[in-house]
């Protein structure tokens, strides 16, 4: 540790507590279930003989393998920077400088809480668990020296500006400052109006599913989605000659049940998701608490908020309404990555929370460059080959065939219409990205917060001198990257040099 | 005039690609990595398609020999010319600050990573790399699409500089 210059390696290498060893003993027990069906084969044949030399082979094979991976795993703590030596017959060779090291995990099982040894992570930020190094195992007491020192290393730098964020996340150690605000609430009024807007059938499918289901077993034979169960009902009161002239009423009753279910399960799940929902400004976090049953208090720190993301509805945009969601890179143990950060709110409620994130929302009269249509042609052969199929089907004298064929040119136009939906706008410091009709979405993406960019073609797209761009960003989903779809080669390529020239964010 | 082969014109030509976009070629031997790599993968198919043939065509009377030849000679085509191919959509590039890596022709996919946003570096080397000399450098960045960003076919000692080079920028530019 004493070293004269930080960038000449010196020597210094530790291993792995001896321990290890002892644990890798402890962890073949499980493993030896994988040696089961080896030694069920063998004994199926006859060979008992072999079974305890199999054994024995087994065991002194993992434990030569685990003595190995020991003897070739070493590592070196450096002045700014850890470094990782590993594996038998692939060398992997890692470096880590502290500064990219978000958090130092320690973790102890029960047989290395005995054995005195803690494993320790070391949280980058790098996507995806398997890509964050691993010490496992070393002593726990260097463990403990390990993350003090890398805490240390990483105060240092931001205790000259006044901000000092090495404890994101830890809402534990919240002490109440009068600087907190109140940013955005939802009364019961709010709530409701929300729910009636959540209008949803989804859970109709599940109750009607139950139905179909539990149909025998329910002690009354009555299904209310069944419009001959209504005209069952009016026999009873002597209505049924009438009805049979009305029958519409008969279906009207179908779809006021159907509407109740839909406008309850909505206010329902509302309800219980976002009761006494708060929103506040606490000095590096933005904080929120709601639910009904379960409530959740989880913290945002505003540094690590990479984007904003704006979704609506073709209906409630119509009054006005949206929802906010934040992508960040702090790991609350919630299982969602974007978190929702206003509900259900008008953009005037909406504004003051993405000023205090730094992100500002492009006006009305912005100017949208769109996508190629292209963006469709996906959609469109998938429709196509509906179409084919249903003609199949219909020629063999299957009637399901006509379900394809009116499918597929819904399908082809929805495609279209959405394709014209695909819109993006370069703002300043950051990227502003639109797409969909139906469930119109509007990702803010700061060029700060771009860590690499894919340009991507294929054969379709460069025939026609096109080219999408793939943002990597931290956060979010692993399934829903911020990409531009078909714009211009040219454009894509300025476009990238333009994000890729910005400064890094947090 | 001569020098710069016309990209436009013959985009299949093995090194118009990677010369048009200004990127460097991987090692030429790499293409015997990926070949040692996909023989070892297509090998073992080809075998099992031949048991099968072997043991299943006779019983239900189908062309015996079928499914042998044409399994053979997919893994032969498949060992011989895709590699090069492969090998020759690679590129990188590297400098101004920024790490470029290009691969793949018909979903062609132009990765950038600017040092500044390195998250951590690897080289690693596996067995049938280290016959050839060669090592991967994979750059990991917080990024969630493109959380690995991974450079095959590299000289060892090039790997190892390239390394040295996006580690300094990490040290002396951090967040």
């Amino acid at each position: 540790m004493t070293d004269a210059a930080p960038s000449v390696l010196e020597p210094d290498w530790q291993r792995l507590h001896p321990a290890t060893l002892a644990l890798a003993i402890v962890k073949l027990g499980p493993r030896s279930f994988q040696f089961l069906p080896a030694v069920a084969a063998l004994g199926f044949t006859g060979n008992w003989v072999y079974i305890v030399p199999a054994i024995l082979a087994f065991l002194l094979i993992s434990l030569l393998a685990a003595w190995f991976q020991w003897l070739r795993f070493r590592f070196f703590v450096g002045e700014g920077e850890i470094v990782i030596e590993s594996g038998v017959l692939s060398r992997q060779h890692r470096t880590i400088p502290f500064d990219r090291i978000q958090d130092v995990s320690i973790e102890q099982g029960l047989v290395s809480r005995a054995l005195g040894i803690a494993k320790v992570g070391f949280e980058t930020g790098a996507g995806g668990k398997e890509n964050d190094a691993i010490l496992d195992a070393i002593g726990l007491d260097a463990a403990q020296a390990l993350r003090t020192t890398i805490r240390a290393h990483r105060s240092e730098p931001l205790a000259v500006t006044d901000a000092a964020p090495t404890t994101d996340g830890a809402a534990a150690d919240a002490t109440p400052v009068a600087g907190d605000r109140l940013l955005y609430a939802m009364g019961l009024r709010r709530l409701l109006v929300a729910g009636l807007f959540n209008f949803s059938l989804a859970a109709l499918a599940v109750v009607g599913a139950g139905m179909q289901f539990f149909d025998n077993l329910l002690p009354f034979d009555f299904n209310i989605f069944n419009p001959m169960a209504w005209i069952r009902i009016a026999e009873g009161y002597g209505l049924d000659s009438w009805l049979l002239a009305h029958r519409w009423i008969a279906g009207v009753g179908a779809a006021i049940s159907l509407l109740f279910i839909g406008f309850a399960s909505g206010i329902g799940t509302m309800l219980f998701a976002n009761w006494d929902f708060r929103l506040t400004r606490e000095p590096r976090a933005l904080r929120r608490t709601r639910g009904l049953t379960t409530r959740t208090d989880v913290a945002v720190p505003v540094k690590r908020v990479q984007a904003a993301i704006l979704v609506t509805g073709w209906f409630r945009k119509r009054f006005g309404w949206h929802e906010l969601r934040l992508q960040s890179l702090a790991s609350d143990g919630e299982k969602e990555r974007d978190h929702q950060v206003v509900p259900f709110g008008r953009l005037a409620d909406i504004d003051p929370v993405l000023a205090e994130v730094a992100i500002a929302r492009p006006d009305a009269d912005q100017r949208w460059q769109h996508s190629h249509h292209i963006v469709a042609m996906g959609p469109v052969i998938g429709a196509i080959c509906a179409m084919i199929g249903g003609a199949i089907a219909l020629y063999l004298g299957n009637a399901v065939g006509w379900l394809g064929l009116i499918a597929a040119p819904a399908i082809a136009m929805i495609a279209l219409v959405t394709a014209r939906y695909h819109r993006w706008a370069d703002i300043g410091d950051l990227v502003a990205i639109r797409r969909g009709w139906w469930k119109p979405k509007m990702t803010l993406l700061p060029h700060a917060s771009v860590q690499s960019i894919d340009l991507e073609t294929s054969f379709v797209l460069r025939p026609l001198g096109l080219a999408t761009l793939v943002f990597g960003v931290p956060g979010g989903s692993s399934l829903a990257s911020h990409e531009i779809p078909a714009i211009p080669l040219a454009t894509a390529r300025e476009l990238r040099a333009r994000i890729l020239a910005a400064g890094a964010r947090s | 005039m001569t020098d710069t082969p016309a990209s436009p014109t013959d985009p299949f030509a093995h090194d118009a690609l990677n010369a048009g976009e200004g990127l460097h070629p991987v090692d030429p031997a790499y293409g015997h990595v990926l070949r040692i790599a996909t023989a070892l993968n297509m090998v073992p198919i080809a075998i099992g398609a031949s048991v099968v043939d072997y043991l299943v065509t006779p019983q239900i009377e189908g062309p015996y020999g079928l499914l042998t030849v044409a399994a053979w000679l997919f893994a032969i085509i498949a060992i011989i010319t895709f590699p090069s191919r492969r090998v020759a959509r690679w590129g990188y590039g590297i400098g101004e600050g920024q790490l470029r890596v290009a691969r793949g022709w018909l979903f062609r996919t132009d990765t950038i990573v600017p040092f500044v946003r390195v998250q951590h570096i690897d080289v690693g080397q596996g067995p049938i790399e280290r016959l050839f000399g060669l090592s991967h450098l994979v750059v990991h960045t917080s990024g969630t699409h493109n959380s690995t960003v991974t450079l095959p076919g590299l000289p060892s000692d090039l790997a190892a500089a390239m390394r040295e080079t996006i580690r300094r920028h990490i040290q002396t530019d951090f967040a």
